[in-house]
């Protein structure tokens, strides 16, 4: 297949790109998910296409196609250049692309055990005995677990002489009780909400989620939530698990340095970003102990590659360092209007999709202390655990996010269990008052597979490594 | 470029899956899309898109089991070995005691308006001319930036029934937000089947005297505040409710805003909400994706709440008819409305305004999401256009809210309801045809910096 892309790259060169990538996708993927010990749904899915990418005077054009016959690539190769043309309808700078050492290889993404030769039976009664197990709670309504599966293998060819064949695999699973009472409707998941925790890594990390040791738990605390109080509206100092720095990290700042939301290309649609490219070294965007650190190399993260969709290597880049902000993450067209080269941060969402600026594994530099510790360093506050709501506005300004369950920290102590908690902030007030960062043994590397961005709209999979964290001054409790 | 597939051709290629051996039914969903996207921003074109896909989703039934398999490979041979897969999953999975066997044989009702040739077809030259058009109502100082996508779908459903259908459609969308001098946004929008339809020149300039109208937007408090809510904000409170609410399966569960309310007031008298994917004004395919006739479905009359939609599974354990709302399986989030109404009333734009002494013109919201389900509560933001109200005028731009708001609560202190309706798109879900209304109380719990 690798050929194939090569041949449409060519394809693309006789009908006048000055440059032209393409990719070949295959993507697999499994979902099962169980509810009340009965299957709500096994479903496997595969798609198979190229996605090709043209520069004609400078103007981009693309064209993707589930065709892969000879005349097929031509003809799809031939509408890439015809868009491209037609853009050169609204004058513009024309695209420079940054210098990449074009690469030959072949990558795959670590994996102990093939998820996708692991048997359904197996699957199904993993999935069985964690909701037998939340049942047994009295009063669970709804007890669901869930595991998903993606293979992606991407075949790139570029016209200045890339040639890269990666496969990468994702697995994922998570366990969720839910209990409805008068008026109200309680959740409580694990590892993470929104079907679990997703990794770069085979059935392994299945394995070793824990599921079945956790459901009890998992489910008494949804039945407690129940009959929990409110949380209280008020100003408070605000403790946040891994889990929750994962989405706070991912909302307001990893999307906030994507350079081409910086640079307004993503105006009409998700919005642009307060940051500025000349905030680069003079933003303080957080309180010093914040560092920030999108790294493609991490291992097991679901932004962890060895090439970029454009062929740029893999990298380690700098976010927020000591609270200032140092760099964005960028593409071979926005990173020279910066005077940089890219970061290696394109990624489509299979072969329809035209590469975009996605985040890697944009991750909290651990500190020091458990979570515990960081409790018990707290007089009075709020703790809160597992995102169970966000939203932030289209400069990634104002944000609010809600979570599963809170408690109320007393004198170092977790108290009172608190149902429907949210909190709401601003972004560098938010991080600037952070004064405390969990260290390296309470830190995580989670995934979030659904991060939607672009038009027509695309869904990645990005990691974050995150550490439970405390904010001071944090409004919570929003009503 | 490839175009429609037809009836004809899907036939032959699902009858392989169809004619699987050793199960008890079999059904094939099939999806054929194909379009271009030309995207714009900072007044140029910087993503220009097409592509094409054509999909095969089938569902397996085996003593009771489920399996589902997809893939694109749209031959014989790829829903032959979609279907084994299928059956594969079917002969290891537990049964499903709710299953409600495959669709009977039913006529579906054509929609003969829905496919435009000239849409299917558009090239990448009259999207780039559509937006130069939209791009040049953008004053001195001021960019725009949008979508403009023309796309066609062919969607098919066949079943060891006997039940097949097929339904061509096509859709053309322009939206824009146009920005600049002081720090004024503008938003525009518009759908439609048929791109002829699509004006590039009024959605231009309706963003661009948005954007100058915003300009230099000053700070006002949060709190509790009358507002005028364009249909595009309308639209975020339709698509909640309908995530949140109109399903059969949340119903019936607990799980809805409406659980237990059927019969009971839920809103103003002056607030009727239906689905109808068959009617005009919408952009609907007339069946659903298990095969079965959509009709429309009265979900909130005069205020009061009728029922929820469903599909065969919930129908059956509500010890009702579906009502055609399956979405494609498997799916554990149950039916969904895709095509809503609010039937209009008689305010305009200008009379719900007059009618404020102080309130908040709102042009839409942005990312919003469920703070508390049952309660209908949500959160967001405004965006592209807010702007304080007093003694019936527009005064001044104000910086953008977060809004923390039941869409019942809201919906019941409802005053006044547009007698102008729009399609209007809402950031995760489908388009709803909605008027403006005007709304007593509505509560913003916090503020943006522009």
């Amino acid at each position: 297949m690798l050929e194939v892309a090569k041949q449409a790259v060519e394809a693309a060169k006789r009908g006048g790109a000055d440059y032209a990538d393409a990719r070949v996708v295959t993507a697999e993927t499994e979902s099962l998910t169980v509810r009340n010990q009965e299957m709500e749904g096994v479903d496997r899915s595969t798609s198979e296409g190229i996605g090709i990418r043209v520069l004609v005077n400078g103007y981009w054009g693309f064209a993707a196609t589930a065709r892969l016959e000879d005349a097929d690539i031509a003809r799809t190769a031939e509408q890439a250049v015809a868009i491209a043309k037609a853009a050169s309808r609204l004058p513009r700078e024309p695209v420079e692309l940054s210098a990449v050492e074009p690469a030959v290889a072949t990558w795959h993404g670590p994996m102990q055990e093939d998820p996708f030769t692991v048997s359904i039976e197996e699957k199904v009664a993993l999935l069985m005995e964690a909701s037998r197990r939340m049942q047994l709670v009295k009063g669970v309504a709804f007890a669901e677990s869930s595991l998903d599966f993606w293979r992606d293998r991407v075949r790139f060819a570029s016209s200045e002489g890339a040639a890269i064949d990666q496969t990468t695999v994702h697995s994922g699973g998570g366990i969720e009780a839910t209990t409805v009472g008068e008026g109200e409707l309680q959740r409580r998941s694990f590892p993470n909400s929104f079907r679990g925790h997703v990794a770069a890594a085979g059935w392994e990390h299945i394995a070793r989620l824990g599921l079945l040791e956790e459901a009890e738990r998992t489910a008494t605390e949804a039945v407690e939530l129940l009959q929990a109080k409110e949380c209280p509206s008020e100003v408070t100092k605000l403790v946040i698990d891994s889990g929750q720095v994962e989405l706070q990290i991912h909302e307001s700042i990893g999307h906030a340095v994507e350079l081409d939301r910086v640079l307004g290309m993503e105006e009409s649609y998700a919005g642009s970003s307060f940051v500025r490219p000349d905030d680069r070294g003079k933003l303080r965007y957080a309180s010093d102990l914040v560092s920030i650190m999108a790294d493609a190399t991490l291992k097991g993260g679901l932004g962890t590659f060895a090439y970029d969709h454009e062929g740029v290597p893999a990298q380690r880049v700098p976010i927020i360092v000591d609270g200032l902000f140092q760099d964005f993450i960028s593409s071979r067209e926005t990173a020279p209007v910066i005077g940089q080269t890219s970061s290696g941060a394109m990624r489509a969402d299979g072969w329809q999709a035209l590469p975009l600026i996605r985040m890697t594994n944009v991750s909290i530099e651990p500190r020091e202390g458990t979570l515990a510790e960081i409790i018990g360093d707290t007089k009075d506050g709020i703790f809160m655990s597992t995102n169970s709501s966000w939203s932030i506005d289209d400069h990634r300004v104002n944000f609010q996010f809600g979570c599963e369950i809170a408690w109320r920290i007393k004198d170092g102590r977790l108290t009172e269990m608190y149902r429907n908690p949210n909190y709401t902030g601003i972004t560098t007030e938010f991080w600037g008052s952070c004064d405390a960062v969990g260290g390296r043994e309470d830190w995580m590397l989670w995934g979030t597979p659904n991060c939607g961005k672009g038009q027509p709209s695309q869904t990645a999979r990005v990691g974050h490594g995150a550490a439970p964290a405390r904010f001071r001054d944090v409004r919570v409790g929003v009503r | 470029m490839p175009g429609p597939i037809g009836p004809d051709e899907v036939r032959g290629v699902v009858r392989p899956a169809l004619e699987l051996p050793g199960v008890d039914g079999v059904e094939v969903l099939f999806m054929h899309e194909w379009g271009g996207l030309t995207r714009f921003a900072d007044s140029a074109i910087h993503q220009s898109t097409w592509s094409e896909d054509t999909g095969l989703r089938v569902r397996v039934v085996k003593g009771g089991r489920i399996g589902v398999a997809a893939t694109n490979d749209f031959s014989g041979d790829g829903a032959r070995k979609a279907a084994e897969t299928a059956r594969e999953i079917a002969e290891v999975v537990a049964p499903d005691p709710e299953f409600p066997g495959l669709a009977p044989p039913a006529p579906v009702a054509e929609r003969a308006d829905a496919y435009d040739e000239a849409t299917a077809a558009t090239s990448p030259e009259h999207r780039a001319e559509a937006v130069a058009a939209l791009v040049a109502q953008c004053s001195d100082g001021f960019r725009a930036s949008g979508a403009f996508e023309t796309m066609a779908v062919e969607v098919g459903l066949a079943n060891s029934e006997g039940q097949f259908c097929f339904a061509p459609s096509t859709q053309a969308s322009l939206t824009t937000v146009i920005n600049g001098g002081e720090g004024g946004n503008g938003f525009a929008e518009v759908f439609d089947a048929r791109v002829d339809q699509i004006d590039p020149e009024a959605v231009g300039r309706r963003a661009a005297g948005k954007a100058r109208d915003g300009q230099n937007p000053r700070d006002l408090d949060p709190g509790t505040y009358r507002v005028v809510l364009e249909p595009s904000a309308v639209s975020t409170l339709a698509g909640f409710l309908a995530y949140m609410g109109f399903g059969g399966r949340m119903i019936l569960e607990g799980r809805s805003c409406f659980t237990a309310k059927e019969g009971q007031s839920v809103a103003a008298p002056s607030i009727s909400i239906y689905d109808d994917a068959t009617a005009p004004g919408t952009l609907g395919i007339p069946f659903d994706f298990e095969g079965v006739p959509r009709r429309r479905v009265d979900l909130i009359v005069d205020g009061v709440f009728r029922g929820g939609v469903y599909d065969m599974r919930t129908a059956k354990q509500a010890g009702k008819g579906s009502t055609g709302h399956a979405l494609p399986p498997p799916n554990p989030e149950g039916p969904f409305p895709l095509n809503l109404f609010m039937e209009p009333g008689d305010a305009t734009l200008e009379e719900m305004i007059a009618a404020t002494d102080r309130g908040v013109l709102v042009t839409r919201f942005h990312y919003s999401n469920i703070v508390h389900q049952v309660e209908s509560t949500i959160t967001g933001m405004t965006r592209d256009g807010t702007f304080l109200i007093e003694d019936g005028e527009v005064k001044y731009p104000v910086k953008n809210f977060r809004f923390t708001q039941s869409i019942l609560e809201a919906l019941q202190n409802t005053a006044m309801v547009g007698r102008d309706t729009e399609l209007a798109s809402e950031f995760f879900f489908s388009a709803s045809r909605v008027p403006a209304l005007a709304i007593e109380r509505f509560t913003f719990t916090g503020r943006s910096d522009h």
